[in-house]
């Protein structure tokens, strides 16, 4: 007999992420929920994770997986920093990400979404999915919420939108697959990196999302 | 069936005033096979100091062993006895170093701690988790009959006299409801001054 | 492996030496038996002035009641505590291991050490061994940034929340903390809905049981309630169920005389320090 089915199943963060470019740094953008089967055991759950101070990463997958991926790279770079006195390109932290993630790809499951700002080339997303593929795009979606609103980000992404406009569109593109996907809920985070001081934080809750009427 | 159930076995521990009592039942079977009836599977491992060893026989040897072994090396080393509590510490230790291919006992420490004569009683999963209650503890096949008996039995402040009447009883009568075990009993009450070995009598079947 | 003359020699870690020959057992048809596992209820909050875990009492081994009175809030430092539910055995391992990790940092460090600290080598223990160590944890305590609180789950993931609440009655637990928390409660309003949380797991959750434990982590102070609440009083017994002396049949008798050869009583003056000069 097993009492404790709750905490033996595998911490999932199954998710809806998104990352894009703007026009003078990236957005990231997450929902809040972490469950374990059909038990929600985070509901404020901050998907969005410091690597540098001006890269960030979406997490999705296994919540352990991602987590220790994340620890490990924001090691390395920390450690790269520390001796070449420069701050990380994001091109390198997603090197790192991907290396982890396709040397161990039979271990790990984690899909992550690498973003983040640097002199060298501005804002930059970085997609790795569950194979340890790295390809850069303008704009880059991942888990199981953002089978949902593919065609509304395809429909309504443009490049170089302002800050404002690049809100918005998480805001309800996450609103879309949150209202649909029962593994996706809670709050809305956003993260806007853009190189002029350190990376605003946000978040949405209850009535500032917007609702879909059916 | 499970791999504990093989040899079958029962041996409890209890609490009284100023002394403590260990017993376990004699028989040592290969399934429905009685094989002995004179089947030891209590231990001394210091002069207020016994160890209970039921579950797989083979690993009750091999966890003895490894367990003198080690108990001798802390003698040696510290000039002294082990006391009961730092004895439950090695025998877990050891245990949990097998956590993913562990041996199958589940051990009762029974025992006085030196110089303060306190009782010591404690008992472990097979994986080496350590339980030290203020009353009884119990292990083997007959172990929920043994529960049953000690819950209804079992009154603090026990002289030696009354702690092996009530010991023995729990023991007998819970291994008539269990078929792996019995075939006589085997029951040490430790004092002070010194420790009472008694073989009862039961049924033999 | 011992040699035939050479002694034992035993090696840090597991050992895996019995791994084949239980797979073989288990391939037979002999199951391992069950471990102990705390069924349990867990839970943790944040209030003005620190931390608060609670825990039951209740130990099983599959529906047995192993321990009655089992204690779950764990030592990992001064200023850390710890609550432990899933396999006993790794949960108690687990603590005592990052609990001697941690002296030893603080011993290095000089510093009193971080619940943050705690956090990262328990995940990072428990994420090494992929979920097989079975421990779900929730670690509290007050550091230099203030009171935090973390649930660390089986497979190395955590998080860092104002109230949470582990193991099998967690979803108990969750909706008294989800119905009663607030930030900046008081210490008596804090205790209460722990108390509450943990005795929602103990009523309402079969693998959670007896007494209610409480740990409330201060800045510089901790007071470890142990019980906290008897949530279960048991009845009195009505009757002596004593047998009589001489109603067990003895077949033999051995003494075995404990005789204390010598005694020897060392008295310790109270030394007196020269300080002068």
């Amino acid at each position: 007999m097993h009492y404790n089915s709750v905490i033996e199943e595998k911490l999932a963060v199954s998710t809806s992420i998104i990352a894009c470019v703007f026009d003078g740094g990236v957005a990231l953008g997450a929902d809040s929920r972490t469950s374990s089967g059909v038990f929600i055991t985070n509901r404020v759950a901050d998907k969005l994770t410091k690597i540098t101070d001006n890269i960030y990463c979406c997490r999705s997958g296994s919540a352990a997986d991602t987590q220790a991926i994340s620890d490990i790279v924001s090691y390395h770079l920390a450690f790269q920093k520390a001796e070449t006195g420069e701050e990380p390109s994001v091109a390198t932290a997603a090197a790192v990400f991907q290396e982890l993630c396709y040397n161990h790809r039979e271990q790990l499951t984690a899909g992550i979404i690498v973003a983040g700002y640097d002199k060298v080339k501005g804002g930059q997303v970085y997609n790795i999915p569950l194979g340890g593929m790295c390809v850069e795009k303008k704009c880059a979606m991942g888990g199981a919420g953002s089978t949902y609103v593919y065609g509304y980000m395809d429909s309504n992404f443009k490049e170089n939108m302002t800050e404002q406009e690049v809100k918005k569109f998480i805001l309800h593109l996450l609103a879309l697959a949150m209202s649909r996907d029962g593994s996706s809920g809670g709050v809305v985070n956003i993260c806007i990196i853009d190189g002029q001081g350190p990376p605003r934080k946000e978040f949405y809750i209850g009535d500032q999302i917007p609702k879909y009427g059916i | 069936m499970s791999i504990l159930a093989y040899n079958g076995s029962a041996v409890i521990a209890m609490k009284g005033k100023d002394c403590v009592a260990i017993a376990s039942d004699l028989r040592f079977g290969i399934q429905g096979q009685t094989v002995s009836t004179n089947f030891e599977k209590i231990f001394e491992m210091g002069p207020h100091l016994y160890i209970g060893l039921p579950g797989l026989t083979t690993d009750t040897f091999t966890v003895l062993n490894k367990l003198k072994f080690r108990a001798n090396m802390f003698e040696l080393k510290e000039d002294r006895k082990i006391a009961p509590d730092v004895f439950l510490s090695m025998v877990s230790n050891l245990l949990y170093e097998r956590r993913f291919g562990p041996f199958f006992v589940e051990p009762i420490i029974a025992g006085l701690k030196p110089k303060t004569f306190e009782p010591f009683i404690a008992s472990m999963d097979l994986l080496g988790c350590p339980n030290k209650p203020e009353d009884f503890v119990v292990a083997g096949t007959a172990s929920e009959q043994l529960y049953g008996m000690c819950e209804a039995l079992w009154e603090p402040d026990l002289s030696p006299e009354d702690l092996f009447e009530t010991i023995s009883q729990a023991l007998v009568n819970a291994c008539d409801r269990d078929a792996l075990s019995g075939w006589g009993a085997s029951v040490y009450i430790i004092e002070k001054d010194k420790v009472t070995h008694r073989r009862i009598k039961t049924r033999m079947d | 492996m011992a040699g035939v003359l050479a002694t034992e020699r035993t090696l840090p870690g597991f050992s895996f030496e019995n791994c084949k020959r239980n797979s073989t057992l288990l391939q037979q048809g002999f199951k391992p038996p069950t471990a102990q596992k705390t069924g349990t209820t867990i839970v943790g909050i944040v209030y003005r002035d620190g931390v608060i875990l609670g825990a039951d009492t209740r130990a099983t081994e599959g529906s047995t009641v192993a321990d009655k009175n089992c204690s779950k809030i764990h030592f990992l430092a001064d200023n850390i505590y710890c609550c432990g539910a899933g396999t006993a055995a790794d949960t108690e391992m687990t603590t005592m291991t990052i609990m001697s990790q941690l002296e030893l940092h603080r011993l290095n460090t000089g510093r009193p050490v971080r619940v943050s600290t705690a956090k990262q080598l328990l995940k990072q223990l428990l994420f090494r061994y992929q979920g097989h160590i079975g421990a779900a944890l929730v670690v509290g305590g007050v550091d230099v940034t203030g009171p935090l609180l973390y649930s660390i789950h089986p497979h190395g993931s955590s998080e860092c929340l104002p109230f949470t609440t582990m193991g099998s009655g967690s979803l108990a637990a969750m909706t008294v903390l989800e119905s009663s928390w607030k930030p900046d409660l008081t210490e008596e309003e804090g205790k209460v809905i722990v108390r509450n949380a943990i005795a929602a797991g103990i009523f309402n959750d079969l693998g959670s049981g007896s007494n209610v434990d409480v740990c409330i982590i201060r800045k510089g102070s901790v007071d470890y309630i142990r019980p906290f609440d008897i949530a279960n009083l048991k009845g009195q017994k009505q009757n002596n169920y004593r047998f009589r002396r001489g109603t067990t049949g003895v077949l033999s008798t051995r003494i075995i005389p404990l005789v204390t050869e010598s005694e020897e009583i060392k008295k310790t003056e109270v030394e007196s320090m020269d300080t002068s000069a």
